[in-house]
């Protein structure tokens, strides 16, 4: 937590450098809003666009706060992104994720799981734009493209055990290309991403899987769909393939489907009053997170995130 | 034209547009030089778009970005261009007989800031107009691959 804070006064000095300062040089709300990873894109998907309101030749800031909610978990993430020249985005995030029920692992083994625990999550988030103009390309069909990566360090505190009895990693780099269109004259967003990962659950159950679960990396498509109702209001839809690694490891081990690893999916809509803020609210279906200890339930609730740009 | 002429004209012209009148239309002759696409008609045709951009003129020269660039300018001139551009963009019948962008903005120094910031006051001033965000959306995406020959500033 102390050096994520001095990485953020650091980023926050980084933005009084004397290249321009973004203020309004992005078309509102072409920016994205903060992933949960930290990288701009919709909720759950990192996307094309360079996030802040930085255009070409500026430099902008972002940071946001978000909070998830289901049956059995939570989830707050903070972090926050630079955008430089609508080129480059860097984007730092943690996650923290309560994971309470875990303690029932103990009814398997010994781990030790503690009452109340707590999975962290650091997110390093490298974003660039190398083809295409979301918005203003509107004659033709070419989106705008990005690649990125996002490295992941996990902290699981006393789920460390599980995960080394897993056999997962407890650190993993997500590589992936998005690409975006704003169909204008329709006033619909499009994305498309491809990730080539093998984070469970994001990251907060480990990277990869002991046999007979999956190790490797897989490619995962992503899905976003967003339709501006006006210049503040927007509205969409999300859809995350997840590489599923460690349900054949459950099975193996007679467990059923106890580490089954559903796909996500959101509703959401999102407000930006203004070029400052943008707020964003969703509901979330995130299938099951290790239903072996949730009763077999399907994760829903609401995804509140707030951003404030620079 | 009489004022009775006008309006008769204007009748015909908003009966013709109307998809049960299309037909006849089509085979009824030369329509009046003021019937064209529908998102023409939205925006009010000639009438309106000389009221939209007469209202996006003063506001690009009163916001602090885009007034370096307006201020100094032949207002009058790009206005008339201005609505010419819009008029073909919105496909009404009308002809743009003004230099190309590229032409025109070769030897300003604007940036994809200024091109986005001219957006935001055409917004505003749509907006003003009470043209719904879908009308707006359309007209952008006319307009905006102009940003190719627009902005001379390359990043």
């Amino acid at each position: 937590m102390k050096t994520f804070k001095t990485v953020l006064t650091l980023t926050a000095l980084g933005l009084c450098a004397s290249h321009a300062t973004a203020d309004t040089g992005k078309l509102l709300l072409t920016g994205g809003v903060s992933s949960i990873d930290g990288a701009a894109g919709g909720g759950m998907t990192p996307w094309a666009v360079i996030g802040t309101n930085a255009t070409s030749g500026e430099i902008g800031g972002t940071a946001f706060v978000t909070r998830a909610n289901t049956q059995d978990y939570g989830l707050t993430t903070i972090g926050a992104a630079v955008g430089w020249h609508d080129r480059v985005e860097v984007s730092l995030a943690q996650q923290d994720f309560n994971a309470s029920p875990s303690i029932a692992l103990n009814g398997i083994a010994p781990f030790g799981v503690m009452p109340g625990q707590h999975i962290k999550m650091d997110i390093l988030g490298i974003k660039l734009k190398v083809a295409g103009d979301a918005v203003l390309d509107s004659d033709t069909w070419m989106p705008q493209i990005a690649v990125g990566l996002e490295h992941k360090r996990v902290s699981p505190g006393s789920l460390g055990s599980v995960l080394k009895f897993l056999d997962t990693q407890t650190s993993g780099t997500d590589v992936y290309v998005s690409a975006t269109k704003l169909l204008l004259a329709q006033s619909v967003l499009l994305n498309g991403t491809l990730r080539y990962t093998n984070a469970n659950q994001n990251g907060l159950l480990g990277f990869g899987s002991g046999a007979p679960g999956r190790s490797s990396r897989s490619l995962v498509p992503e899905f976003s769909v967003a339709y501006l109702l006006s210049k503040n209001w927007a509205v969409g839809a999300e859809y995350r393939v997840k590489p599923n690694n460690l349900e054949a490891l459950g099975r193996a081990a007679g467990l059923g489907d106890a580490l089954a690893e559903d796909n996500w999916k959101d509703l959401f809509v999102a407000w930006a009053p203004n070029k400052r803020t943008s707020v964003t609210l969703a509901y979330v279906d995130l299938g099951r997170i290790v239903p072996g200890i949730t009763g077999n339930r399907k994760q829903t609730g609401y995804y509140l995130s707030a951003q404030l740009a620079f | 034209m009489h004022k009775s002429r006008l309006a008769l004209t204007l009748l015909v012209c908003s009966l013709l547009t109307t998809p049960t009148f299309a037909q006849t239309a089509a085979t009824v002759g030369a329509a009046p030089a003021a019937m064209g696409s529908p998102l023409y008609t939205t925006f009010g045709e000639k009438p309106g778009l000389v009221k939209l951009v007469d209202d996006f003129m003063e506001r690009l020269v009163a916001d602090p970005r885009t007034e370096p660039h307006f201020k100094p300018a032949d207002q009058k001139h790009i206005k008339a261009q201005l609505v010419d551009q819009i008029c073909v963009a919105l496909g009404g019948p009308c002809v743009y007989k003004g230099a190309d962008m590229k032409t025109s903005h070769s030897n300003l120094d604007i940036t994809k800031a200024d091109f986005n910031a001219l957006v935001e006051v055409l917004q505003l001033a749509m907006e003003a107009k009470g043209i719904a965000f879908g009308a707006q959306n359309q007209l952008l995406a006319k307009l905006a691959p102009m940003h190719r020959d627009v902005i001379t500033v390359k990043d």
